[in-house]
């Protein structure tokens, strides 16, 4: 997702052809090298509202920020030994293949392509995202497919262009796209009225809608026209390392599951609820042992940065000052006793 | 008429009395005149005044209402600004994140260090602009060659190996010795080596022997400084903290400061009659100049890593510096170059005939003219550089522009974007306008006693 899809490929390619040298770096485990250096080189994109975003004193927070803390805080037990790197979608693959970044958690959208042959490993999905459409809410419009013959604003060079001629397509639409550069440019003519509707990743709709002077005027529509599964990126060719990024957002996700949360995780070590607790927590067994990281790892992450739901909550939630506002009841991030697709495997 | 006082019946003969001259049309001179002259000669010129005349205003109060008489200028958030007024803007944003773009992600705490090195700068470069003072080619050259160590420390931190110690507290003991010799110019009139000869009584011993004292003297210092100084150490601040104005302004500096001396070494090279520094020169020109500055930066961040061992870990803004100083320097060097072909082959031939060497033909008879041709292209070189820099934004160091695109992704300040470019747009004015500036007044000092060109 994102812009410059198109460029990061060309990065990405770029990344590839460099993968000999990838291949090198993997040689030596990054777990080491990371625990040697004393703290994890995360990458995260330029501030993008919910999923990382830099406050005015240089701290960053955000969805995807909670990732990278939470790994730094499943090595370290301290979630601010990170160093975050900010660079654009352009370089992100490039940055990664060259060791400069230890991993990517960075709205990255998993797909075939990526995994197979960007020399990138893809952990877990810790966001689901998928564009989607908003219009005013005194448009009348309810779906997608009333938009016949509607123009709609779109940024250029994006695989969100694609997908709308695509769409419009597949159900004779007609629709008239009006393509910008710069989406701040793109929401004030939507706002001005020089298109009917807008598209974009839902995520990246609810944060255009939360700079509206009006907010309440504005509706995105239930439609889901494409699939962006994101989440945290590492190198190909290091599965502990793969592992231990894989099995913090799984301690996030488990976490949730099982109710345990920042608040209530030292009573829970202390009497675990169940055998499951017990284990993620380290109370009992020594899973922690295949992963190489100490036995207080998960607990760690969820003392210092909480579980899926409390970040989800604080960042894209719209429940919370700070949360961008994406409805997560009913939708896929939901876990998977809701009815959405977030799934710890058993801590066993 | 009038004026005519001749009497009558006096004698015939004709007396030459000038007509006062009638005074101009009144449409003709002062305002009006000019008015006439300039915007209003004919109906089409008149059209056209009256329509960008009425078109500046609207655009002028435009701004004034957007700017100054709706803008909200103390709020908590954008959300609170909108409520209070939709169609002003929004500067209560800017005020609050003035510390960011000011500094970057530098610690607060830390600030004073930036600060400090401000001040050093300024205390440094100051003798510059009094008047009559010997000596100023020292102080100068303390200036580039020292002063970006002590800077360079005192914005970064950390541990001293033995060379930055070295060079850390001889900054010091140049600028101590800098301001001796300045109060001592104005109390003495003499300079403080020439005060050293006389007080140690080197003035009997052979010239070449007159050094002597003053690098005791450094030594002496020196060892004072390290003795009151030697433990002080600054907290480490990573590169990668850096940023904002700060961060411009030391990119900006090393390239500016770099890229002269680079420029006329490379242009006196190319210039060679010696074939090997001539390509060598010509390649390096041509190539830095046919690619984009942003191409330069990102083989520089992102494929040098990739052609070095594994454990050798460069920093990120010392590889944008070395690619922005050799990107700036093959500009210069053109620059240079064609001030070199402005001076007359006869400035060469007479030199030569007087039997100046190469170089010293070179820096006392054509650089000296060549450079006082070059400043108003040198100083249009260095605003090009100190506005490009923003590029480094897209490999991810947190300049200005980085810092100011970066309020309207923050959820208290979410899509607040107008307001920081207006303001960027302000500060780079501020500073392209002065350094402009700078260099006429430059032009116009460097220029006197040497107007035959």
């Amino acid at each position: 997702m994102r812009k410059n899809k198109l460029l990061g490929i060309a990065g990405g390619v770029l990344a590839a052809l460099s993968l000999s040298s990838g291949n090198a770096l993997a040689q030596s485990s990054t777990l080491d090298t990371v625990k040697q250096r004393g703290h994890l080189r995360c990458q995260v994109g330029v501030p993008s509202p919910g999923f990382y975003q830099l406050s005015q004193d240089g701290t960053w927070s955000g969805s995807d920020v909670s990732i990278c803390r939470a790994v730094a805080a499943a090595i370290f037990g301290d979630p601010n030994k990170v160093e975050f790197q900010s660079v654009t979608s352009a370089v992100r693959f490039t940055a990664l293949a060259n060791g400069e970044s230890d991993m990517l958690s960075r709205t990255t959208t998993w797909t075939l392509f990526r995994e197979t042959q960007l020399g990138l490993d893809f952990t877990a999905v810790n966001f689901y995202d998928g564009q989607g459409f908003m219009v005013p809410k005194d448009s009348g419009i309810k779906s997608a497919l009333e938009l016949k013959g509607a123009t709609v604003c779109v940024l250029t060079g994006t695989t969100t262009e694609l997908n709308l001629t695509d769409f419009s397509r597949q159900h004779g639409l007609d629709i008239q796209p009006v393509v910008f550069e710069d989406n701040n440019v793109r929401d004030d003519t939507y706002i001005k009225g020089g298109c009917d509707a807008i598209t974009n990743d839902k995520s990246s709709l609810a944060s255009s809608r939360a700079k509206f002077p009006d907010q309440s005027a504005h509706i995105i529509l239930p439609e889901t026209i494409s699939k962006e599964p994101l989440g945290p990126v590492v190198r190909q060719g290091d599965s502990q390392w793969r592992d231990v990024v894989l099995w913090t957002v799984f301690a996030l996700i488990g976490a949730e599951e099982y109710g345990v949360n920042s608040k209530n995780v030292d009573e829970m070590r202390a009497n675990p609820p169940n055998p499951e607790v017990a284990r993620m927590l380290g109370v009992e067994g020594d899973l922690n042992k295949g992963l190489g990281l100490s036995k207080e790892w998960a607990y760690n992450i969820i003392k210092t940065v909480g579980n899926y739901g409390e970040v989800y909550d604080k960042y894209m939630g719209d429940g919370s000052p700070e949360g961008i506002g994406i409805p997560r009841d009913g939708s896929a991030n939901a876990l998977w006793t809701k009815g959405g697709l977030m799934y710890a495997p058993p801590f066993r | 008429m009038a004026t005519d006082n001749t009497q009558p019946g006096q004698d015939a003969a004709i007396v030459f009395e000038p007509k006062q001259s009638r005074s101009a049309p009144v449409a003709s001179v002062g305002v009006i005149g000019w008015l006439r002259e300039n915007l209003f000669y004919s109906w089409f010129s008149t059209i056209v005044t009256v329509v960008v005349a009425w078109g500046m205003f609207e655009g002028a109060a435009y701004l004034y209402d957007w700017g100054v008489t709706k803008a909200v200028f103390e709020a908590e958030s954008r959300r609170q600004c909108l409520n209070t007024s939709p169609d002003g803007a929004c500067w209560a944003g800017i005020i609050d994140w003035m510390n960011g773009f000011m500094y970057g992600r530098y610690p607060d705490e830390e600030q004073w260090r930036i600060n400090l090195g401000g001040v050093l700068l300024i205390a440094w470069v100051l003798p510059f602009w009094l008047p009559n003072l010997k000596g100023k080619i020292g102080i100068g050259m303390s200036a580039v060659m020292v002063y970006p160590f002590l800077a360079a420390y005192l914005f970064l931190g950390g541990e001293r190996g033995v060379f930055l110690n070295l060079m850390v507290f001889l900054a010091i003991t140049l600028l101590v010795l800098n301001w001796v010799h300045v109060v001592l110019f104005y109390l003495t009139g003499r300079t403080l080596t020439e005060n050293l000869v006389r007080m140690t009584g080197f003035e009997h011993r052979p010239e070449t022997t007159h050094k002597y004292p003053m690098l005791a003297l450094v030594a002496v210092v020196w060892g004072c400084v390290y003795a009151w100084l030697g433990d002080w150490q600054l907290e480490l601040v990573r590169t990668n903290l850096w940023g904002g104005l700060f961060l411009t302004i030391v990119i900006a500096g090393v390239a500016i400061v770099s890229a002269l001396p680079g420029g006329v070494a490379l242009a006196l090279a190319r210039r060679s009659t010696m074939p090997v520094i001539r390509v060598f020169a010509i390649t390096f020109i041509e190539l830095f100049r046919s690619v984009p500055l942003i191409t330069v930066l990102f083989m520089a961040v992102t494929m040098m890593p990739l052609f070095l061992p594994e454990d050798f870990q460069l920093n990120k803004l010392v590889q944008v510096m070395i690619g922005v100083c050799l990107f700036a320097a093959a500009y210069m060097a053109e620059v240079v170059r064609g001030g070199l072909q402005a001076i007359p082959n006869g400035q060469y031939e007479a030199a030569k005939a007087m039997g100046l060497s190469y170089w010293k033909m070179m820096n006392l008879v054509i650089l000296p003219q060549a450079l006082k041709l070059m400043i108003p292209n040198i100083v249009g070189n260095f605003m090009g550089l100190l506005k490009d820099t923003t590029l480094v934004s897209i490999i991810g160091l947190y300049d200005m522009l980085n810092m100011l695109k970066a309020v309207g992704q923050n959820p208290i300040w979410i899509g607040l974007h107008k307001e920081p470019l207006v303001f960027g747009a302000a500060i780079y004015f501020v500073l392209c306008f002065a350094m402009s500036k700078y260099s006429q007044r430059l032009e116009r000092t460097i220029g006197q006693g040497n107007t035959g060109r």
